[in-house]
């Protein structure tokens, strides 16, 4: 097998709250390969979410090493690191993050302007993805002419928009109803199917078991780490 | 090459992300636009003032006539008004003496100034008087736009003639012509010869509102107030042939008049002798000043202005720092987010800048036909108020924009 699409090894994030150093991430070693679909389960203040940052780049490690597609971020600089942001990994956010006031296209659109995409490229990938996701009538609506279940899957076709390697979900099912969750962990698994990593946070256990690989966190270390036993399907609509 | 359509594309998308940003919170935009618009706008008309006085200045001077000398007896006080105790003498003789023994001299003419009083049958109006011979028209580039000026036989029979400017024969003679008509100035008869040639008004102060008489006929029939000699003149302008005469002639005056006023070495001269290159200069330099007070003025506002810029893109910025974050998180670079807000603070300032300066045109064009003075407003000045407005977006928006990229993104992104 080629090398590993992450790997960890004695990661720490340390922050101090009111003089006193909190261990978040508490040396995690581990390693996520292409393919994978993993659910990062824990409950709040497990230190999920500090370890989906910074597998995300988007925080700066304490100590311990990442290696994302082999790179080492630690020598990497915030514009290098805006760089892998951009074009290997995908963020799906619990609240959507949708610029408000804009199209579905124009914010599908946007990680392409950082990529130093032109605008009629731009669209046309935007509105492919967006066509990918069952959205093709939804392309000139706004976030709020869209309903939280079609707001995510804008919000999954703006992650997807660059090609990265690694989806990153931060509670996507979080502000969603049982059935639209139903239809998101479909996506994200049809999307597995098709190649690409993805990287779930999550505290509900039965979203988890969509998962093939389920990682529990708790202050700061993982304390299981195995394949989901009876794993779910969903069917993408 | 790609890399840099790549970056150009990138502003029009920061130009295009601004507008939306400032069209969602229209009113707030229109109002820091508000405080560029009128810095930008106080500040271009305060240049066009400025101008103006400059140009009405120099046509000022322009009447006064060139290569002239123009000779006073009171002491050189400097900046300050003369002192009219420190009143010395200037006399007919004096400049007969300059005519003959300063170099490069072409004319002299000395004058005597009164305020006088003209009557016509049911009109009156005050003006000031020249008591002048032929020279003064010569020196002083004045004709007769109508009838004659002043000629030598005139001064010899001191004839009871005038040449009266626009201004006293529209006062006096709103419907006909006023040469050959008679006026009584100071209650004795005189026979109107001519018409001043319109020399217009700078800076309020009217050029026709005078009228010239023979100086001899001044002194024997209107001086109001005793002299101390028979041939003492209030003034002589002394006119050269060419601008080097006139340089070396100015000192020369100063020389033949200590020795015939026999003034001590180490006092003062108890005369002035000041020429239109130096009164171009000086007033040159009080217009200067005068400007660069209004533009100090006006760039107070502009610096208002600049403050409300940088009030607003705080707010901006401390608002959208979910955005920010988010934008962080899709792959923008710390310089992505700066140019950003950068070009928002840009976009505000160069519409304030635009309007402002659109106003200023409007209002200067106003102004010079409201108030005759002239404001021109060149391409220069237009060029600066554009240059401005981008120096004020880019100092004032540059802090909040640094502010903005320094942040981290998961501290953004976790914002409310």
């Amino acid at each position: 097998m080629t090398t590993p699409l992450l790997e960890t090894h004695d990661l720490v994030k340390d922050y101090a709250i009111g003089g006193e150093i909190v261990h978040a991430v508490n040396n995690v070693s581990l390693s996520i390969s292409r393919g994978e679909f993993v659910a990062i389960m824990g409950a709040s203040g497990s230190g999920k979410s500090t370890f989906m940052n910074m597998i995300g780049c988007l925080d700066i490690p304490t100590s311990g090493t990442l290696l994302l597609d082999g790179i080492d971020t630690k020598s990497l600089d915030s514009d290098a690191l805006a760089e892998i942001r951009n074009r290997k990994i995908g963020f799906v956010f619990q609240q959507f993050n949708l610029l408000a006031r804009t199209s579905a296209l124009d914010n599908v659109a946007v990680p392409l302007i950082y990529a130093g995409i032109g605008y009629a490229e731009r669209r046309r990938r935007a509105q492919d993805k967006l066509e990918a996701m069952g959205l093709a009538n939804r392309l000139q609506n706004t976030p709020a002419k869209l309903s939280g279940g079609q707001q995510q899957r804008v919000a999954i076709a703006r992650a997807l928009v660059t090609d990265p390697l690694m989806l990153l979900a931060d509670e996507p099912t979080g502000a969603l109803d049982t059935q639209t969750s139903l239809d998101i962990m479909g996506i994200f698994q049809k999307l597995n199917d098709d190649g690409i990593t993805v990287v779930l946070v999550t505290h509900e256990p039965d979203i988890a078991e969509y998962a093939a690989r389920r990682i529990v966190f708790r202050d700061g270390q993982v304390i299981e780490d195995a394949a989901v036993k009876s794993r779910r399907r969903a069917s993408a609509t | 090459m790609k890399d840099l359509l790549a970056s150009f594309a990138g502003w029009g998308v920061n130009v295009a992300i601004a507008l939306t940003a400032l069209r969602t919170n229209l009113m707030r935009s229109i109002l820091t636009t508000l405080g560029v618009m009128i810095g930008v706008f106080s500040v271009i008309l305060a240049v066009a003032v400025g101008n103006g006085a400059q140009v009405s200045v120099s046509q000022q001077i322009a009447t006064l006539g060139s290569n002239m000398a123009i000779v006073v007896p009171q002491p050189d006080s400097g900046s300050g008004p003369p002192r009219s105790s420190d009143r010395g003498r200037l006399t007919e003789r004096d400049g007969q003496a300059i005519l003959r023994e300063v170099s490069g001299v072409s004319a002299v003419a000395p004058q005597i100034r009164s305020s006088v009083q003209i009557v016509t049958p049911g009109r009156s109006a005050t003006t000031q008087a020249t008591g002048a011979t032929p020279e003064y028209g010569i020196v002083s580039n004045i004709t007769a736009s109508e009838g004659r000026f002043l000629t030598q036989s005139d001064i010899g029979s001191a004839a009871r003639v005038a040449v009266i400017g626009e201004t006293v024969a529209n006062k006096l003679f709103p419907d006909t012509s006023p040469v050959g008509e008679t006026i009584r100035i100071n209650r004795a008869p005189f026979t109107v010869i001519g018409l001043l040639e319109s020399k217009g008004s700078n800076l309020g102060n009217d050029n026709d509102d005078q009228i010239v008489v023979p100086i001899t006929t001044l002194r024997q029939r209107l001086l109001t107030t005793a002299t101390q000699g028979p041939d003492d003149v209030t003034l002589i302008f002394v006119g050269f042939e060419d601008e080097d005469a006139l340089l070396s002639g100015q000192k020369e005056i100063e020389r033949l008049l200590r020795d015939r006023y026999r003034v001590a070495k180490g006092k003062i001269n108890p005369f002035t002798v000041r020429t239109t290159t130096e009164i171009a200069e000086t007033t040159g330099e009080v217009t200067q000043i005068f400007q660069a007070v209004l533009v100090a003025i006006a760039s107070i506002s502009l610096l208002v202005g600049g403050i409300g810029i940088m009030n607003i893109m705080l707010v901006s910025v401390t608002e959208r720092t979910r955005e920010i974050g988010l934008r962080m998180a899709l792959g923008a670079k710390r310089s992505d987010i700066r140019n950003q807000f950068l070009v928002e603070a840009a976009v505000l300032c160069v519409i304030g800048g635009a309007i402002g300066l659109s106003l200023a045109i409007l209002a200067a064009s106003i102004f010079e036909r409201i108030a005759e003075f002239p404001a021109p407003i060149g391409l220069d000045t237009a060029i600066m108020a554009v240059a401005f407005s981008a120096i004020i977006g880019l100092v004032f928006g540059g802090y909040p924009a640094i502010r903005a990229s320094r942040l981290s993104p998961i501290e953004a992104l976790r914002s409310e």
